[in-house]
């Protein structure tokens, strides 16, 4: 083994590593946890804990230099050191049992927090009686959808997320016959009836409502009851040049369509959606309240749920700790809005969901064992010695 | 070594993935939204009421915005009034503009200093209630909001053809609002004409002229 090597594998395996990871972890939540007074707990999770280095932007400039690890950095150096650790010096014994088995169970603890952190879906769907969806939407997270409508019995959909139109770049892709160019993102930004061309320095729309109204940036909103609202000018370009340019936002409440080569095309800034191979219909939303009160006893959203291949057709009752499991995702009763007439289901998936448990249920049974083995030890001793002369 | 350094290589290539997943553009096919169950029969005949007695409708294309769209975007419009509409005169000098989704009614009065735009609304219920209204206003000119007792004490109200109607007039910024709202038939009309000072200021008289004539249709 040559001397590099085994200077990488003497700093990957040693326990002042998992010591100064420990710190910085610490002093990470801590910094965290008082920055949500700021930023909410979305953006510091984002910021803090879902990154590999805590940004701090230059003030006045767009320049952003990295001042502290973040969660993903520390989270990869401890599983590394971990895993390394666990590699280099292992040793199947009966007697280190308990350790190893503690050990791989916070090893997969932190496998399953990346599983999570990267595939976890957390939606809603909003349900009016009687409605049928099959999608679920974002509770953050917006997307501009490209339509093409032209189809009476389906729509083909190009989603565009919002942070890709965020690089005011030109986005091409093999669905779409034209190329979408963004000439300008505002993270947040409201709209008010007015000549476009009254704002200078905005880009100016030409077709659709962006012919009519005008777009206020406002300041992002942290706050964890309001969203930020982004609005975006993209252009439409095709081969024989420019179709006009849109103002498209989540506030623009009517559909913005145009043509394109003898296909209808539809412009929506949305919630990002999830579809899903099955769909839920709002049968029943009940509210029940003690009687002679106002104070509520149970929410609960009665729903059918079909599968498009055939396989379920069935209702269910979702209520407070009764959701409803189905195609990987769980469904809870979240809200209700308007009267009593719409649901507000929350849906979850998470593919690493049952990671943690198992993961807990190692490490308990390895410390279990690993204490007990001390205890029978050390009541052998004890024994012995209480019975020697 | 071999074992322990393709983990490592495996975990950073893990790590590297999660900042793609966010920009990634996605393709698919997706049944249409069904179309609104909710949206009122009425709206689109309620639109057509609302356009000057014996005016010929608007380029077709108020009729066509106000009926639901086949699946679309009717989820998240705004709902607006539906119901019974009102009915009102206005001057030749105004120009009549398409009334989008949103508006009853739309008028453009040009002079050469510039363009005032009067818009016609309805939304169910109070709609957040007259105090916020009138700051919601203010703020439009850039005028600071005032307290309840304050911003209700401008208040100008009158009566006409059994309508109540709160009119208000600010100023600020270069810009003037005048607007009217009024209560009917459980819903709340705004009337509001906005643009530059001066413009607005000369067609005070005029617009109020317009609310008088403002009534509900003939049975």
């Amino acid at each position: 083994m040559n001397a590099v090597v085994r200077q990488f594998r003497d700093f990957f395996v040693s326990l002042q590593l998992t010591v100064v990871l420990l710190i910085l972890s610490l002093l990470l939540v801590f910094v965290a946890t008082l920055d949500q007074v700021n930023l909410g707990i979305w953006a510091v999770q984002a910021k803090y804990f879902r990154s590999f280095f805590v940004m701090w932007q230059v003030p006045g400039s767009n320049v952003a230099i990295p001042i502290f690890p973040g969660g993903y950095f520390i989270g990869g150096m401890l599983l590394t050191n971990l895993i390394c650790a666990h590699v280099y010096r292992f040793a199947f014994n009966f007697k280190k049992l308990g350790i190893q088995l503690a050990h791989s169970g916070l090893i997969l603890l932190l496998l399953g927090e990346l599983i999570t952190g990267l595939l976890q879906v957390d939606n809603n769907m909003r349900l009016e009686e009687g409605e049928t969806k099959h999608y679920s939407e974002s509770f953050r997270d917006n997307e501009l959808a490209i339509l093409d409508r032209t189809n009476p019995a389906y729509d083909d959909v190009v989603a565009i997320p919002e942070a890709v139109l965020a690089d005011e770049g030109t986005i091409q892709h093999p669905k779409l016959p034209f190329v979408v160019k963004v000439k300008a993102y505002y993270a947040n930004a409201t709209l008010q009836m007015g000549d476009p061309a009254g704002r200078p320095g905005a880009p100016v729309a030409t077709q659709g409502i962006g012919a009519r109204v005008q777009v206020l940036p406002l300041a992002l909103t942290y706050k964890p009851d309001e969203r930020n609202l982004p609005a975006v000018f993209v252009e439409i370009i095709g081969p024989a040049g420019s179709a006009g340019t849109w103002v498209v936002s989540p506030v623009v409440g009517m559909p913005q369509t145009f043509s394109f080569e003898g296909h209808t095309w539809e412009l929506v800034f949305r919630f990002k959606r999830t579809y899903h191979p099955f769909a839920l219909t709002l049968l029943k939303f009940s509210h029940d309240k003690y009687p002679g009160t106002e104070i509520p006893k149970n929410f609960s959203s009665r729903v059918r749920v079909k599968s498009d291949d055939g396989r379920d057709d069935r209702e269910v009752l979702i209520y407070m700790n009764n959701p409803l499991r189905h195609g990987g995702f769980t469904f809870y009763q979240a809200g209700f809005e308007n009267n009593d007439k719409v649901t507000i289901l929350q849906v979850v998936g998470n593919p690493g969901w049952l990671l943690p448990y198992i993961a807990c249920i190692m490490m308990g049974l390895g410390l279990v064992i690993q204490f007990g083995q001390s205890l029978r030890g050390f009541i052998r001793k004890r024994t012995a010695a209480a019975a020697a002369p | 070594m071999l074992i322990r350094r393709s983990v490592c290589f495996a975990l950073l290539a893990l790590l590297l993935v999660n900042g793609c997943k966010d920009r990634q553009i996605t393709a698919y096919r997706a049944l249409k939204d069904p179309a609104p169950a909710a949206m009122p029969p009425a709206m689109a005949s309620t639109n057509a009421g609302a356009l000057p007695e014996g005016h010929p409708p608007i380029d077709g294309r108020s009729s066509s915005q106000t009926q639901p769209a086949p699946g679309g975007m009717a989820g998240t419009a705004v709902p607006t009034a539906g119901g019974s509409g009102l009915t009102w005169t206005a001057p030749a000098a105004w120009t009549v503009k398409p009334n989008g989704s949103m508006r009853k009614g739309s008028f453009a009065i040009k002079s050469d200093s510039g363009e005032a735009d009067l818009s016609i609304t309805a939304f169910p219920g109070a709609t957040g209630g007259l105090e916020a209204n009138l700051n919601r206003w203010r703020g439009q000119v850039g005028l600071p909001p005032q307290s309840p007792t304050e911003v209700t004490a401008a208040v100008e109200k009158f009566s006409a053809h059994g309508l109540d109607f709160m009119l208000v007039d600010y100023a600020g910024g270069g810009n003037r609002l005048i607007g009217a709202i009024v209560p009917f038939g459980g819903n709340s009309w705004f009337f509001k004409l906005m643009g530059p000072d001066a413009l607005v200021a000369g067609q005070k008289d005029a617009f109020r002229e317009f609310l008088h004539t403002v009534k509900e249709p003939a049975p």
